[in-house]
């Protein structure tokens, strides 16, 4: 909005659909774009500054000014069961481990996310600029969930029937913050196909960071999302599956993992964001199949290969399975050549039905 | 007054559902100002919300409105807790 010149402010009246203003927001033209961004943060009522953030990209928070260029920039923050965010600072980076274990595995997390992008991909950080790294453990009464509101990550403590403290899983925090580095590169919009795709990454990435923690091979890992986050008394295993898609869990309150790994599979359905944690479960194996072909450690050349389709800029914000696995294809043989990087990246979207060609 | 809260998304992608039916409950005339007030405030479609957020479709006496964390207003947190915790 600072690139717009001083008294001239194009504000578009409400008629303009919603969908219609997040596509004029993400404009190139930044009149166009300001505009739009204006009249959203105007339209208050249904749709929030924050809301914004996930649509056109967060705005820069600056890392300290004696920041090192390899070093996260870590702030918890504990939410003490209410809903208003990021409530009270209780670690920040070089504090040591309090006694609240939530802050501590939220703070390592954070830690473990921002070393894999650095070691593996040279990433610093989640906007690839040193963007500090902000948590807020404790949200809401019994909360079940965890998620990415474009700014910070957010954990609850869980239900404590279905759900435990969701700063459990390392892939958990890794998910969540992968949300981040989505949102900063190919931004694929959160609903359908390029929804799917950004639950997608996140659980790849999430996987990875939990690989990269326990110096596990493809071979050796489970490709579980979610490991220890199922209360006692669920049936199951873990929430997803990227060996086996649809087998993580078959429980009587939950129901059974309704994800699909083929496109024979694909589920169509309004709820969910239109199945954005169902149908991720075929690009998810597409992945695991790649790493599987490949072996070794899944972040080397499989996730060499996912970071760079996802950070080349050649997508579009509502790429579809087909736009990314052919990005995909390229970007192998882009870095790799036409070898058996290649071949394993054609043959894991052939047999997850999805063409590459 | 018939009080319906669906939960869909979320980091788990999972379904959850529960109503309140206030006929005769001590309690009716409370529920019924906190169900239209979280109604007056949502919206007639579902927000994308944020990645992993939960979306709530919220439907009193057949009228459907939608909202989404993290930005509830606070009868509709109210509601939606209540009914999640109290429902059937």
């Amino acid at each position: 909005m600072t690139a717009n010149r001083p008294g001239f402010e194009p504000v578009f009246c409400t008629i303009v659909p919603p969908h219609l203003l997040d596509r004029l927001a993400r404009s190139g033209d930044p009149q166009l774009s300001a505009a739009a961004r204006r009249t959203l943060v105007a339209d208050a009522a249904q749709r929030t500054a924050r809301r914004l953030t996930t649509v056109v990209g967060a705005p820069s928070v600056a890392p300290p000014k004696d920041a090192a260029p390899d070093k996260p920039h870590r702030t918890i923050h504990d939410a003490k069961h209410k809903q208003e965010l990021p409530g009270k600072k209780v670690r920040g980076e070089g504090d040591k481990p309090g006694k609240d274990a939530t802050v501590n595995r939220a703070y390592a997390g954070l830690g473990a996310t921002f070393e894999l992008f650095l070691k593996a991909f040279a990433r610093n950080s989640i906007d690839g600029a040193g963007l500090p790294l902000v948590a807020t453990v404790h949200f809401g009464d019994d909360y079940g969930n965890a998620f990415w509101n474009g700014e910070q990550m957010v954990f609850g403590d869980g239900d404590g029937e279905i759900f435990l403290d969701f700063t459990i899983p390392v892939d958990v925090i890794g998910h969540e913050l992968a949300h981040g580095v989505t949102q900063y590169t190919a931004n694929f919009s959160y609903f359908g196909q390029p929804g799917a795709l950004n639950e997608s990454m996140s659980d790849v990435f999430g996987s990875l960071i939990k690989q990269y923690t326990l110096g596990q091979s493809a071979e050796q890992a489970d490709w579980l999302i979610g490991a220890g986050l199922l209360a006692p008394r669920v049936t199951g295993k873990a929430l997803r599956s990227m060996k086996e898609p649809g087998s993580a869990y078959d429980d009587d309150v939950l129901g059974k993992d309704p994800q699909p790994a083929t496109m024979d599979g694909y589920v169509r359905t309004g709820r969910d964001n239109g199945g954005v944690h169902i149908n991720s479960g075929i690009p998810n194996h597409a992945f695991y199949l790649v790493a599987e072909a490949l072996g070794g450690n899944a972040w080397e050349r499989a996730g060499q290969i996912w970071y760079d389709t996802l950070t080349a800029g050649g997508l579009a914000v509502d790429a579809s399975f087909e736009d990314f696995a052919k990005a995909s294809v390229a970007a192998a043989a882009s870095r790799y050549g036409e070898g058996e990087e290649h071949q394993a990246v054609v043959k894991a979207w052939s047999q997850v039905g999805v063409a590459s060609a | 007054m018939r009080i319906q809260v669906r939960r869909t998304g979320g980091f788990g992608g999972l379904d959850h559902h529960r109503e309140v039916n206030t006929a005769g409950r001590p309690d009716a005339a409370e529920w019924h100002t906190l169900a239209e007030d979280a109604v007056a405030q949502g919206r007639r479609s579902p927000p994308i919300g944020v990645p992993d957020g939960f979306t709530y479709q919220i439907t009193v006496d057949g009228r459907t409105v939608y909202c989404a964390d993290p930005r509830l207003t606070e009868p509709q947190r109210r509601l939606i807790s209540r009914v999640l915790k109290e429902g059937a």
